[in-house]
């Protein structure tokens, strides 16, 4: 709720920065800045859901990118290699997932390590130089508007997702053993669920999530080469704190996950409008996440003191 | 049967003990293998590998390395993390410079600025992670962004050049006793530093505790949050410190500085054998970690393979190592474990 207010706040302010923001073919525009962290999002949530973390997300993009501009130089049809690239990033993703849960590692040493892994992996699969003639096909998901050249596909692609991840997290006997595992990863394993399959599951979606932002990167800048989306992770992960996810597991939603999206997409939109230099979009981003972070820990202490002011009050026999 | 038994129990415990600190010994003496397994290895792929002028190239490069992982090491041993290594260095390695080249007679004062703003970076991490109860991960990696947004800002996209930086500082690093260059020793001495006051000072040992087990250490009367909060500031400050060691070993200081270093460091740290769940390792396991990468980099180099494998093998050295600490630690909980059924027992 919060967020929503924010983000209407935030598209309010921007129109009063930029005279060029309030035009319906510019906010179509704006919302493919985030269509592709969005979709690292979806699949990180999930990972933190489980009280787990996964930072190589951004790395295995930029597998999922060269993949494809190797494919597209071997002329073969998108729609068969979508399914290849998918496959492979949910291999990464699975292998991240083994490590975690196979082998009980922690999850941030393990990522970070991937991070790195998967970053080289990308070098090496695509070379040093970028590769730009990607066949029209590829472009298509990334590039191209319906509905009178306004909706972006690839926003139809993210709502889809969001939907589909939104529908498993909250109404599917998978999505509540997620919570369970992330509340309490003991309890869950005594009550019979299973902990590993479920950690390797969630990892290896966040890998396929990553492939179908890959298709969405090359659309949108039409290039591809191992350093694509070199420090994405930040944004990501601002996203999925700041739309309520518990980094402890075992807390948060999809919808307010989306609306962070929404939120830091319009600032960032906001302000590139506004010409407002990047390093300075950094410091707010980092600044926005802090305060998401401190919030909840600020209301917490801030009712400590409260009741510690206030007479307590005895319970009810 | 009783009288057996306690003939035989302490003995177990002894050995049971003797192996856990066997398996510490070992961790450490392993990173010293795998660096001699690694030197040999590219000494008979390259003649130009094993040389002095090699050898001491090698040691510059992974001098300010170590402190840094140092510094990453000592977070790591309170259950904690920090991505904000490479800011934290970058933001104090261009304000001293600039502070430097606005005014050319400065002295020995430029370390102590270096020093204090590196301990401030630090605190509001530790601030952050102690007193705002903010997981580190996400803290750290806050203001990862924040300082290198305002290193950024303050920059203006200028860059400080080594024409206007004091000539001591840049001499200073080029420095060599006895052949063996000043910047390998005094990182060398204030790693050690480091790992004394580590090993041998309570404050030292309570940051051990807090990593080893948090409960026990509350139950115990320490107050964690200190604890942390000292341990980000002793980051921060080695961060410091190491920030203008590299500013005045590169000479030109550009807002990019040292940025992707909070990889490096934690690579260093974990293939030296601290674990990243707290409580166990060393500082000089962190040090010879960065020797390790230092080494791994300069014989890629003299390769010739290109610099991204570099990225793949630090990474998959990271979840290596991680895997062989797990591994170490489910055994000397297992043999730990043993030991208290034994006393049980008699």
């Amino acid at each position: 709720m919060m967020l929503a207010i924010l983000t209407v706040a935030a598209g309010a302010w921007s129109a009063q920065l930029s005279p060029y923001y309030l035009n319906l073919d510019q906010i179509a525009d704006s919302t493919r800045q985030f269509i592709f962290p969005g979709l690292l999002a979806l699949g990180l949530m999930v990972v933190v859901v489980l009280g787990e973390i996964d930072i190589s997300l951004a790395s295995t993009l930029a597998v999922g990118t060269v993949l494809f501009s190797k494919f597209s130089e071997c002329h073969v049809q998108v729609w068969i290699a979508l399914p290849i690239v998918i496959g492979i990033c949910g291999l990464l993703g699975a292998l991240n997932g083994l490590l975690v849960a196979g082998l009980r590692l922690p999850s941030l040493a393990v990522t970070l390590g991937t991070m790195g892994a998967y970053r080289g992996l990308a070098f090496i699969i695509g070379s040093e130089r970028g590769y730009t003639d990607f066949d029209d096909s590829y472009l298509w998901v990334g590039s191209e508007r319906v509905l009178g050249d306004i909706l972006p596909i690839s926003f139809i692609l993210f709502a889809i997702a969001s939907l589909a991840v939104g529908f498993v997290m909250h109404y599917t006997v998978f999505g509540r053993r997620c919570f369970a595992v992330g509340r309490n990863n003991d309890a869950a394993w005594f009550s019979g669920i299973k902990v590993r399959t479920i950690k390797i599951r969630a990892y290896t979606l966040a890998g396929a999530l990553a492939a179908f932002a890959a298709l969405v990167w090359v659309g949108q800048y039409g290039s591809a080469r191992g350093d694509n989306a070199d420090g994405a992770i930040l944004f990501v992960v601002t996203a999925v704190v700041l739309g309520g996810v518990d980094i402890n597991g075992g807390k948060g939603t999809v919808l307010g996950v989306v609306l962070a999206l929404f939120l830091l997409g319009t600032i960032r939109n906001g302000m590139g409008l506004a010409n407002i230099a990047g390093p300075i979009q950094t410091v707010v981003l980092g600044g926005l996440l802090t305060v998401g972070v401190l919030l909840p820990a600020l209301s917490a202490s801030t009712s400590h003191f409260l009741h510690l002011l206030l007479p307590r009050r005895s319970t009810p026999k | 049967m009783s009288l057996l038994a306690e003939k035989n129990t302490p003995t177990v415990a002894v050995q049971r003990r003797g192996f856990s600190e066997f398996a510490l010994r070992l961790r450490v003496s392993g990173v010293l293998a795998f660096l001699f397994l690694v030197g040999l290895i590219f000494s008979l792929l390259t003649p130009q590998f094993f040389t002095v002028q090699n050898a001491t190239a090698i040691a510059s490069n992974a001098a300010i390395l170590s402190i840094v992982a140092a510094a990453q090491a000592i977070v790591l041993l309170t259950r904690n993390v920090d991505v904000s290594v490479g800011s934290m260095m970058g933001f104090t390695a261009y304000l001293t410079a600039d502070y430097a080249s606005r005014h050319p007679n400065v002295g020995a004062e430029l370390v102590l600025l270096a020093l204090v703003i590196g301990l401030g970076l630090g605190m509001i991490n530790g601030l952050l992670v102690a007193y705002g109860r903010v997981s580190s991960l996400i803290a750290t990696l806050a203001t990862m962004s924040l300082y290198r947004g305002f290193t950024y800002m303050y920059a203006h996209g200028q860059e400080v050049t080594s024409n206007k930086l004091p000539k001591w500082m840049l001499h200073s690093v080029d420095l060599r006793v006895w052949g063996i260059p000043a910047l390998v020793i005094v990182c060398i001495f204030v790693v050690v530093l480091v790992a004394i006051f580590l090993r041998h000072y309570p404050i030292g040992r309570r940051i051990y505790a807090v990593g080893s087990n948090p409960l026990a250490t509350v139950f115990y009367g320490l107050r964690i949050q200190r604890v942390v909060l000292l341990a980000y500031g002793l980051s921060g400050l080695l961060c410091g410190f190491a920030g203008l060691l590299y500013a005045a070993r590169v000479g030109t200081v550009t807002v990019i500085l040292a940025s992707g270093w909070e990889m490096s460091s934690l690579a260093a740290a974990v293939i030296g054998g601290v674990s990243v769940t707290g409580g166990s390792g060393t500082v000089i396991g962190a040090a010879l970690g960065a020797l390790v990468l230092a080494t791994i980099d300069n014989g890629l180099v003299l390769l010739g393979i290109p610099e991204f494998w570099r990225m793949f093998i630090q990474g998959s050295s990271i979840v290596a190592a991680a895997a062989v600490d797990v591994f170490i630690g489910a055994r000397i909980r297992k043999s730990l474990q043993g030991q208290r059924f034994g006393r049980r027992a008699a």
